[in-house]
């Protein structure tokens, strides 16, 4: 996949925004294909979600179907600017404390009920700061939503809050019907599951276990959009099959790796389909190891070193995820480049003489050979997400045995899993993957504050780790605003936090969609498949 | 005795079968000697096609797929020998019992197994295997919980048929203790059954646990059929040994076992044969 | 009349069933570790513990089991499965959606096994000293032999990738809004694979059954009576051996009705068939405990009435089986 491809996609979303002069452009500009009307879409959504209560839930297959239906203030570009969608323009005061914001107008709900500044606040105050997930976290500074009229939304903030300008777009942060909402238990409301917003697609059946069939919304704000008629998202729970439904022509993208990795590669040759590794850049993860720093040998800085040294993280990328992802080199993953905040400047583990290193941070660490050239031994928390989890540990076993520690593996169902790792804390090793959000302050602080070891609680510090400067410096983070300083400390933070090695960080994550070559403008920004569809369309 | 063996000579397909069996165990008992070390080792470059060094060939992490199935042919034939011997006997019991007794031990002992039956089998056997966590033994009594109600109401039904029968009654009647009627008269006479559903059962439970390997169920520190296959299963369209193979050890297990079971009802049973 | 009366007398009987299975059930789901607040909070990536308060507050998790036992059977006792939290919807709702879908894969599946099996297993009995009982043997068995899913997948390839005479998955053609014939033709063509991968499990098991239970019962005393009084071959086949030698082939079909709600688990998945298996499946994973209870309800109520049309099949089989 080429740039080039994409450079036509990007300008049609901002044309869509500059309608109609922008489209004019944009024919001028390119001689891209006019986009054709109509047509079914079939998109493999995996796994199916159990709700669509995208407000309430932020699990990632919710949102490939939620931001078709419901939109947020902002979208961004290529760079992970942001860009107008329901906020027409903002402006962030000086000193960071407040966010004003003027609304389109002529927005409609799929109920009819127009779209006012009353929804922003209530859907802000109302709903996600009191139930989304990851509200404690980005909405933690957010005191108050001032509406001085229908179009003016303005963000009261106790401290500058600078990540919340990333989070605005609907993946993060939908908005929602206030009318729907009012006066009933917003964790009980019907629309969990028909979900009702401002989008280009209505929602309009559920058949479970099946798909979720979605419809052009023709008085959608945007003029002329969308070009779909419909959305089916599809739930396919074999992975040979999802590939085979994509190799015959009938759905026509896969995201978020809903191909596995291993077939990416046969799909790349057959004449119908073509891959992108684009549209991710906003949804950056990684897969670590969590080490009991309870444990005995787990508790010494050299012997974490060591465990880290010893595994070959290139070997895991090109055997484990097929040659995706990259290896990863601390605690940030690499697409927080462009935003200046990570830093490859830490402790190296991928040095040629690694396991000699290895080997003798484990004696200097008091845990001699035994007669059968054991160390000692742990156990293993298999992930249980999925079967090339399995592979890694299975790996992960191998390369330990090397250096003299012994592992069994346990390989338990999800629920068994997170309740022995992050609520009894009887493991050793554990080795999940973590998304990272939109910003450090989601990513690092959940997994390295002293204040985040709460038992019963997924993803958070499980591995006890707890250093006053480290504390110190996440909280500065959190609330500088100047791009620079705010670089620096987080730089100083990744250094620090290799030297300790809580963790042992694996691989970047990269996703990569499949789609049919019928589709065009399908990947239009930084948020994939998490936006909507609206300028995608179907050749005859 | 003799005769029986000399019957079971005659039938080609169980002699083949006995043979496929036989080899099966030289394999568990040489895995050692001609793949030394571990089957999990990462023994050369991922994803190598079946050639000379690797027989049949490499997994996508690069362990050599014959070691695997050398290896695990004695988790298999543990699991499935186990699992089945489990639920003969404890199904033969609870079914024996309840077709001899009949009345309210009848009741009782049925509706336990009513009970165990109306349970999809294999999500129960997916429950047992996550109360217990995964290992080989947990999957042992979670296909043995799921196999032993066919058995007991299979033999119940028998006893019922028998209990009807001439034989039986002439027995009761000349005073013959119930132990022995049910061992030395009832039971035999369902042999043929019980043969015929238990070498069934072996092969099940060799698929069963497949099943749960491929559900990521299985023992992760012990080499399986199941496990090679689960893992080979993401990459079938392009890299075909590592699941045809295992594939092909599953099947010409459950054969081989079929068919010796088929062998030896037949030359217990010889008034089958005399025909 | 007096069959009637046997039916009413089953029926009977089969509450306290039914009733010490919602109990026992109830408690074994219970011991398997986690509940459904985790399992969710660790599928959305992050999670506070306000939000886990939060959760489990809504699952009533907080309330102490007796609690909860109190509140399920409260249900119960109003026919009223509960609620899926999990799903935000109704258990009933949940189930009676797959249960369409499930009834004809498993239904059609069984019948074509059933009559396919039964004859096959005849067959190769009265076969016996010819090729056939060794060839359809073999064949039966490796059908039998087969993993469920290679050979979905290898159908998958063949049929709907190479051949492309079959659509991969799913139940029907997704947004194709067919109506009538249409959508009876559409759906019958998206059954054919999973239908013949799993009949062809459950046919081998039946040409088995059947071929062994004809065997024992020709060499049975009436038999040889039969022969001597000179009846041809097929009266005394179908007039004395047939009746009885299905009785087994009747008790493993009985056995087998556990099956049809969840045996099938694999097929499904493999053919993205909505079936419930795979909802009870993800359901134990998530630790759904209200949808779990109510599948191995819904499950425990079709067992019990299969097994009685099962008694009924045998009473009218074997009349010496009296009650």
């Amino acid at each position: 996949m080429t740039d080039a491809h994409f450079t036509p996609a990007m300008i049609s979303r901002r044309a869509a925004l500059a309608l109609p002069l922008g489209l004019a452009t944009l024919r001028a500009a390119h001689a891209a294909p006019e986009p054709a009307r109509g047509g079914t879409m079939v998109m493999i959504v995996h796994p199916e979600p159990s709700t669509l209560a995208h407000y309430a839930v932020s699990a990632g297959n919710i949102p490939m179907i939620a931001t078709q239906v419901y939109e947020g203030l902002l979208t961004y570009d290529w760079d992970s600017k942001p860009q107008p969608n329901l906020a027409k323009s903002w402006d962030v005061a000086a000193d960071g404390k407040s966010i004003t914001f003027k609304l389109q107008t002529g927005v409609t709900f799929h109920n009819g009920a127009a779209f006012t500044s009353a929804d922003v606040q209530y859907s802000f105050m109302e709903i996600l700061k009191k139930f989304h997930p990851t509200a404690p976290v980005v909405l933690a500074e957010l005191t108050a939503v001032e509406t001085p009229d229908a179009e003016t939304a303005i963000f009261r903030l106790a401290n500058p809050a600078p990540y919340i300008m990333k989070a605005l777009a609907a993946r993060d942060l939908p908005i929602m019907c206030k009318s729907v909402f009012e006066g009933t238990d917003v964790m009980t409301n019907p629309t969990a599951n028909k979900p009702i917003g401002t989008g280009p697609f209505k929602f309009v059946q559920w058949e479970r276990g099946q798909f979720v069939r979605l419809d052009r919304n023709d008085k959608y704000w945007k003029p002329g959009l969308p070009y779909l008629n419909r959305i089916v998202a599809r739930f396919i729970p074999d992975a040979a099959t999802r590939s085979a439904a994509m190799e015959t022509g009938e759905a026509h993208f896969a995201g978020y790796s809903a191909v596995n990795y291993a077939d990416v590669a046969r799909m790349k040759t057959n004449p119908i389909l073509d891959t992108t590794t684009k549209g991710y850049e906003m949804t950056p993860a990684l897969s670590v190891l969590e080490l009991n720093s309870h444990q005995p040998h787990l508790d010494k800085k050299e012997v974490r070193q060591a465990i880290a040294y010893a595994i070959d993280r290139t070997f895991i990328r090109d055997n484990v995820m097929f040659g995706f992802g990259q290896p990863a080199t601390g605690p940030l993953s690499r697409l927080f480049t462009a935003s200046g905040l990570y830093t490859d400047a830490v402790r190296r583990f991928d040095v040629p003489d690694r396991l000699e290193i290895a080997n003798k941070l484990l004696d200097g660490a008091g845990a001699p050979r035994g007669a059968d050239g054991v160390r000692f031994a742990l156990h293993l928390e298999v992930n249980s997400f999925g079967e090339q989890w399995l592979r890694q540990a299975e790996y992960l076993k191998q390369a330990l045995a090397q250096v003299g520690i012994a592992v069994t593996l346990r390989s338990e169902d999800t629920a068994t899993w997170l309740r022995r790792v992050y609520t009894d804390y009887d493991y050793d090793i554990s080795e999940p993957f973590l998304s990272q959000g939109i910003d450090p302050v989601v990513g690092l602080n959940r997994q390295y504050l002293s204040s985040q070891i709460r038992k019963g609680v997924t993803f958070v510090n499980n591995s006890f780790y707890s250093n006053p400067e480290i504390d110190r410096l996440l909280g500065e983070g959190r609330t500088e605003i100047d791009p620079v300083k705010r670089g620096a400390i987080y730089q100083k933070v990744q250094q620090i936090l290799v030297e300790d090695s809580p963790l042992i960080w694996l691989v970047d994550v990269q996703y990569v969609s499949i789609f049919n070559r019928k589709l065009h403008n399908h990947t239009t920004g930084p948020l994939g498949t998490y936006q909507a569809f609206e300028t995608a369309w179907l050749e005859k | 005795m003799r005769e029986a063996l000399q019957r079971f000579a005659r039938n080609r397909l169980a002699v083949f079968g006995a043979c496929v069996l036989i080899g099966l165990l030289v394999l568990v008992a040489i895995s050692p000697l001609v793949f030394p070390g571990d089957p999990f080792r990462l023994a050369g470059k991922p994803l190598q096609a079946p050639d000379r060094v690797f027989l049949f060939g490499t997994d996508t992490l690069g362990r050599d797929v014959a070691a695997g199935i050398a290896y695990g042919a004695r988790t298999s034939l543990l699991i499935g020998v186990g699992a089945t011997l489990s639920a003969i006997v404890f199904g033969a019991m609870v079914g024996g019992f309840a077709g001899y007794y009949r009345g309210g031990v009848e009741i009782v002992l049925m509706r336990v197994t009513e009970f165990f039956q109306t349970i999809p089998a294999f999500v129960l056997a997916i429950l047992i295997v996550a109360i217990l966590s995964p290992s080989v033994s947990s999957e042992i009594i979670a296909i043995a919980a799921v196999s032993w109600p066919g058995i007991a109401r299979l033999v119940r039904g028998e006893f019922v048929a028998l209990g009807g029968r001439e034989f039986v009654q002439a027995c009761a009647g000349l005073g013959a203790s119930d132990a022995r009627i049910i061992f030395r008269h009832m039971l035999p006479n369902c042999a043929s059954s019980i043969i015929a559903v238990g070498s069934l059962l072996i092969g099940t439970s060799i698929l069963t646990e497949a099943g749960l390997a491929f559900l990521g169920l299985g023992d992760p520190n012990v080499m399986s059929w199941g496990l090679i296959i689960s893992a080979g299963r993401a990459v079938l369209r392009s890299a075909w040994w590592i699941c045809t193979f295992p594939g092909i050890a599953i099947l010409l297990t459950v054969l081989g076992v079929n068919l010796v079971g088929d062998g030896l009802n037949e030359a217990l049973n010889p008034k089958l044969a005399r025909r | 009349m007096r069959l009637l009366r046997y039916l009413g007398h089953r029926l009977l009987l089969a509450v306290p069933v039914i009733l010490g299975i919602v109990v026992l059930n109830f408690f074994l789901i219970h011991l398997a570790p986690g509940d459904a607040a985790s399992v969710l909070a660790g599928e959305s990536g992050a999670a506070t513990p306000e939000y886990m308060a939060l959760l489990r507050h809504k699952f009533g998790l907080d309330q102490p089991l007796s609690t909860q036992f109190y509140v399920y059977l409260l249900n119960m006792a109003h026919f009223d499965l509960g609620y899926s939290f999990r799903n935000d919807s109704p258990v009933v709702g949940l189930i009676l959606d797959r249960l369409g879908p499930t009834l004809l894969l498993m239904l059609t599946a069984f019948v074509v096994a059933l009559i396919c099996g039964t004859l096959l297993g005849l067959v190769a009995a009265t076969g016996r000293r010819t090729w056939r009982d060794p060839v359809i043997s073999v064949i039966s068995l490796i059908a039998y032999a087969t993993p469920g899913f290679w050979l979905g997948l290898m159908m998958i390839v063949v049929f709907a990738i190479r051949l492309a005479w079959l659509p991969t998955s799913g139940l029907d053609t997704v947004g194709a809004d067919n109506e009538g014939w249409d959508e009876v033709v559409d759906i019958a063509r998206h059954m054919v694979m999973p239908a013949l991968s799993l009949s062809l499990f459950y046919l081998a098991v039946y040409a088995r059954v059947m071929r062994a239970s004809v065997l024992e019962q020709t060499g049975m005393d009436y038999v040889v009576t039969a022969r001597a009084k000179g009846q041809t071959e097929i009266r005394v086949m179908l007039g004395h051996v047939l009746r009885n030698a299905l009785l087994p082939v009747v008790t493993m079909a009985g056995v087998q009705a556990g099956n049809l709600i969840g045996g099938s688990i694999v097929v499904e998945t493999v053919f993205g068939w909505p079936g419930i298996g795979t909802l009870a499946f993800n359901a134990l994973q998530s630790r759904d405990l209200n949808l779990l209870l109510g599948i191995f309800f819904v499950s425990a109520c079709l067992v019990v009435v299969v097994n009685l049309v099962v008694d009924l099949i045998y009473v009218s089989l074997d009349p010496r089986i009296e009650r």
